[in-house]
């Protein structure tokens, strides 16, 4: 109608303009959103490099150590007994976990990460899995920052052992290894529950499958020298 | 006579008058609504580019550098080092690769255990475990008091390191590993831990993850 259009003209584009400038506002404001959630989803999980607070990184960092000491406690019992089947089984454990030490330092080159972690040991382990309860949590793998790796031997044990020989020797490494492999074990399991990273879960799960086979051989290999 | 029912020219004038303002006055709310609708959207995508921002921050921050980055103030270098295993005689690192204390270089075939030594240790053994990605940390017994020794002790990574004292070190503390060296001005001296993100068990060691067991335990060794 003409007498509409006609008392103000300019107050009536103004009007159309503010509110072609609203809808505008409100497309980009969900066009924003949508982006973030692409971006977010694209770049994050799954594939991307772990960060340095990772438990993917904390395993590598952690994990070398304590297979490092392995690889050394196999060396120390193959100078101290010639009993074929003790040597073997510390043939076998040092050169697997040496190539082991191997991968995850390779992992660690590859992320772009530091060898060194930039916080205390057994972190990543203290922080709960995705999707595990708090009850979960307090009744699993409650470590403290920086207390010592499950399973690791002290340096007086490893002086001990490679101060005995023969049957001693065997046993007292037996013992060690049984309980450093639970800890190995133990740490495995907490980074395939943190981690969808394939290789890390690939080789923690091997670790869990050989270790576990190699404590029911050495607890059989024990009994027979007790 | 006027007719009653009809109304006046100036109640005509008065009910067009009315009918303007109250058209003026629903264009007025319009526009307060739309510049209120205006002003929510702004808010909205406000928020949106602000939260975007931050997501992106949190999600996309790497508060450690790739080790590769990490500048060290005052960091020397020696690249293209042999490494040569020699002895029984000693080596002259300082003529040789005019380094003191050493970090790197030709060395006896047995490396020195990794740990806490208490005396002074041979440096061709102590080469090697550089060799193997260990870093070595010394320290002038006469500069540090003992509360000072025993916070290096803390500082130093729990394998592939070597802590031991230095008589005539050119520095209170030298952290040392294969081709690379930094002084530093005491125990708290923040380029220490940078030195260890960028070169514990690094990849510009000769054999990073060989062993730093199994080899000679120097004298007074404590831990």
């Amino acid at each position: 109608m003409v007498q509409d259009a006609s008392p103000d003209p300019a107050g009536h584009t103004d009007q159309s303009r503010k509110t072609r400038l609203a809808i505008a506002a409100v497309l980009t404001a969900i066009g924003l959103v949508a982006a973030s959630l692409v971006i977010g989803r694209v770049s994050s999980p799954v594939d991307s490099d772990p960060l340095d607070s990772s438990a993917e990184a904390g395993f590598s960092r952690d994990m070398q150590v304590h297979h490092q000491q392995a690889v050394e406690m196999a060396m120390i019992v193959r100078d101290e007994t010639d009993d074929p089947e003790v040597r073997l089984l510390a043939y076998d454990i040092a050169t697997s976990q040496a190539q082991q030490s191997g991968q995850m330092f390779g992992w660690l080159a590859e992320w772009g990460l530091s060898q060194a972690a930039s916080e205390p040991s057994m972190m990543w382990m203290s922080r709960p899995a995705p999707g595990a309860s708090s009850h979960d949590h307090a009744a699993g793998s409650s470590h403290e920052p920086g207390s010592p790796m499950p399973g690791l031997a002290t340096r007086e044990q490893l002086q001990r052992l490679s101060e005995n020989e023969g049957p001693d020797a065997e046993r007292l490494f037996l013992q060690l290894m049984i309980a450093h492999h639970e800890g190995g074990v133990e740490m495995a399991e907490a980074v395939i529950e943190r981690s969808s990273k394939r290789v890390v879960v690939d080789l923690a799960t091997s670790i869990v499958q050989a270790q576990s086979s190699e404590i029911e051989l050495m607890e059989r290999m024990l009994a027979e020298r007790s | 006579m006027p007719d009653p029912s009809k109304p006046t020219v100036q109640q005509q004038r008065e009910a067009r008058r009315a009918e303007k303002v109250a058209g003026l006055q629903k264009q007025l709310a319009t526009q307060r609504r739309n510049r209120r609708i205006g002003i929510g959207a702004a808010i909205v995508a406000g928020v949106a580019v602000l939260s975007l921002a931050v997501g992106f921050i949190v999600v996309g921050s790497t508060p450690k550098p790739n080790p590769d980055d990490i500048d060290i103030a005052g960091l020397t270098e020696f690249p293209g080092l042999t490494s040569v295993h020699v002895g029984p005689e000693p080596v002259d690192y300082e003529a040789a690769y005019d380094m003191n204390p050493p970090a790197g270089g030709d060395h006896y075939a047995t490396w020195l255990n990794c740990g806490v030594y208490e005396q002074p240790q041979p440096n061709e053994n102590a080469v090697h475990a550089l060799e193997h990605g260990a870093v070595w940390v010394t320290y002038d017994p006469e500069a540090l008091d003992d509360a000072e020794i025993a916070s290096l002790r803390d500082a130093v990574p729990s394998t592939y390191s070597v802590l031991s004292p230095f008589p005539g070190l050119p520095a209170p503390v030298v952290i040392s590993a294969w081709g690379a060296q930094v002084q530093l001005e005491g125990v708290d001296d923040p380029r220490m831990q940078s030195f260890i993100s960028k070169y514990w068990k690094s990849a510009s060691a000769p054999e990073p993850g060989a062993p730093c067991t199994g080899g000679l335990d120097g004298a007074g060794r404590i831990a």
